[in-house]
């Protein structure tokens, strides 16, 4: 399989909508099908189409079971996590003109999110520099930390990574966390404090990062 | 009337099912607390229970008239039901750091809701209002791609160059494809999990032989140059695929024993 490294194109993700949706599992007529509408794709189509057969053999019986076992109660860190991506995207979809302002240090929500502009490979690549998880950066980006816990070569640390004033670096971690106006998105396995953040510590410690990685950030 | 959806397929616009396009004119109708309690049931088989595509258009509805408490009452259930279903399809073990992965997943996702209406793909989610499993099959399945990418690298080694005609293995292979010509079932998954799991360790070249011929139906080739068969998918003759499944047959050598 040749792998793809960045995300797929609209067209071939187009093409590759198309055979995931048509079957639960596809068959040669519908890939000779598909690639006759998608010539160009030929080689992706049939990777996909081999991905979508092993994947059909792990039952979805087992999905429909984890699916039924919910508890409609609790909102898990992840969906909660994910809450707060939707809430900035939409932020940064909103108003996609709005300039950096080095003096804004506003505690609203408003504050620039230097991280928003971020493509998924410079995500990746602030977490390999900072020597950290994505989850832990995932914890920067949504405002999951306790700002005054945040240790001032730390801050000055991301604002030279992100190339972004140390102001609007300050701004971003001191902000409200991005939907916070509206209904709230807690950690399910305990109880939230001040919008659900963790301090400096709490997310070093809980981010999946070695005793190495926690040490060096946690000495910044 | 429920809003018609714009994406283009081969036909003309996506449709979404019928019993789907009921269930989202009455979800519509619903004031909050009658919602709630629909959302609050879990079991597919029962009546009231809310379908994934019923809670997309509940979402994008929510975000076309700027109702934040309709998205923040939809959404939250819905990437519960992705993160359940990420949890199986993407377990821990199975990748490196499949927890990371199932979050950018799950991220990546939620963004889509975001981004709804603008962009490159303004009716993407119009394919999860029709099918939703398998739209996040796709998404799924491509984030992963993606990842296991960035990690493996495998060097091509050179097809061993086997003498005469491979052996068939009709025994082994009948196994195969009965389990993926074969429905779900719970009392099956152990056999299908544990199918799954030697199919991925198998040599890609390997692999992909297997399920071309064995679960896509493929010949291995065919006189007909027309014909599109597993030898022309992979641009190699059909002696090279019947090597490559003669020696998966070797591999999966165990699973004819259930037959």
């Amino acid at each position: 399989m040749t792998p793809t490294l960045t995300a797929s194109p609209p067209e071939l993700r187009e093409a590759l909508y198309a055979l995931s949706i048509a079957k639960d599992v596809p068959d040669a007529a519908l890939l000779d099908d598909i690639v006759r509408r998608f010539p160009q794709f030929g080689g992706e189509l049939t990777n996909f189409a081999i991905a979508i057969a092993i994947d059909a053999l792990h039952g979805d019986a087992v999905v429909e079971a984890a699916e039924a076992a919910l508890d409609p109660n609790v909102l898990s860190p992840a969906v909660s996590r994910a809450m707060s991506r939707f809430q900035n995207r939409l932020h940064a979809v909103s108003e996609p003109t709005r300039l950096p302002a080095a003096t804004d240090r506003s505690v609203s929500a408003d504050a620039i999110n230097p991280f928003a502009s971020l493509s998924r490979e410079d995500f990746r690549g602030f977490a390999r520099r900072l020597d950290a998880s994505s989850v832990f950066v995932a914890k920067l980006r949504d405002r999951q930390i306790e700002p005054d816990t945040l240790t001032p070569g730390f801050r000055k640390r991301v604002a030279d990574d992100l190339h972004a004033p140390l102001d609007v670096v300050v701004a971003h971690f001191a902000a409200a966390q991005a939907g916070a106006a509206g209904p709230q998105f807690y950690k399910a396995d305990g109880k939230p404090n001040n919008g659900g953040r963790q301090t400096f510590e709490e997310a070093v410690r809980s981010s999946g990062l070695s005793e190495a990685q926690q040490r060096a950030l946690l000495a910044l | 009337m429920v809003r018609t959806l714009q994406k283009i397929g081969e036909d003309g616009p996506l449709v979404r099912p019928d019993a789907v396009e009921a269930q989202i004119d009455a979800a519509l109708t619903l004031n909050p607390q009658s919602l709630r309690a629909r959302l609050a049931i879990t079991d597919p088989r029962d009546a009231d229970h809310l379908r994934s595509e019923t809670l997309v258009h509940l979402v994008r509805h929510g975000r076309r008239t700027g109702d934040q408490g309709l998205i923040s009452l939809v959404l939250p259930v819905l990437l519960a039901r992705c993160e359940a279903n990420l949890i199986v399809k993407v377990p821990d073990g199975q990748l490196p750091e499949a927890a990371t992965v199932r979050e950018d997943i799950l991220g990546e996702f939620s963004e889509l809701f975001a981004s709804d209406g603008t962009g490159k793909d303004p009716d993407e989610l119009d394919f999860y209002e029709c099918k939703f499993n398998r739209a996040f099959r796709f998404f799924r399945i491509d984030v992963v791609r993606r990842e296991t990418g960035l990690l493996k690298h495998v060097a091509q080694m050179p097809e061993p160059d086997e003498d005469g005609e491979p052996e068939p293995h009709d025994e082994v292979f009948a196994r195969v494809s009965e389990a993926f010509r074969s429905p779900a079932m719970q009392d099956g998954d152990v056999f299908r999990s544990e199918l799954h799991d030697a199919i991925l360790e198998l040599p890609p070249d390997e692999r992909d032989a297997v399920i071309l011929v064995h679960a896509l139906g493929y010949q291995e080739e065919s006189d007909d140059p027309g014909e599109e068969t597993a030898a022309t998918r992979c641009d190699c003759t059909g002696r090279t695929i019947r090597n490559r499944l003669t020696r998966a047959a070797t591999k999966l050598a165990r699973f004819k024993e259930d037959l």
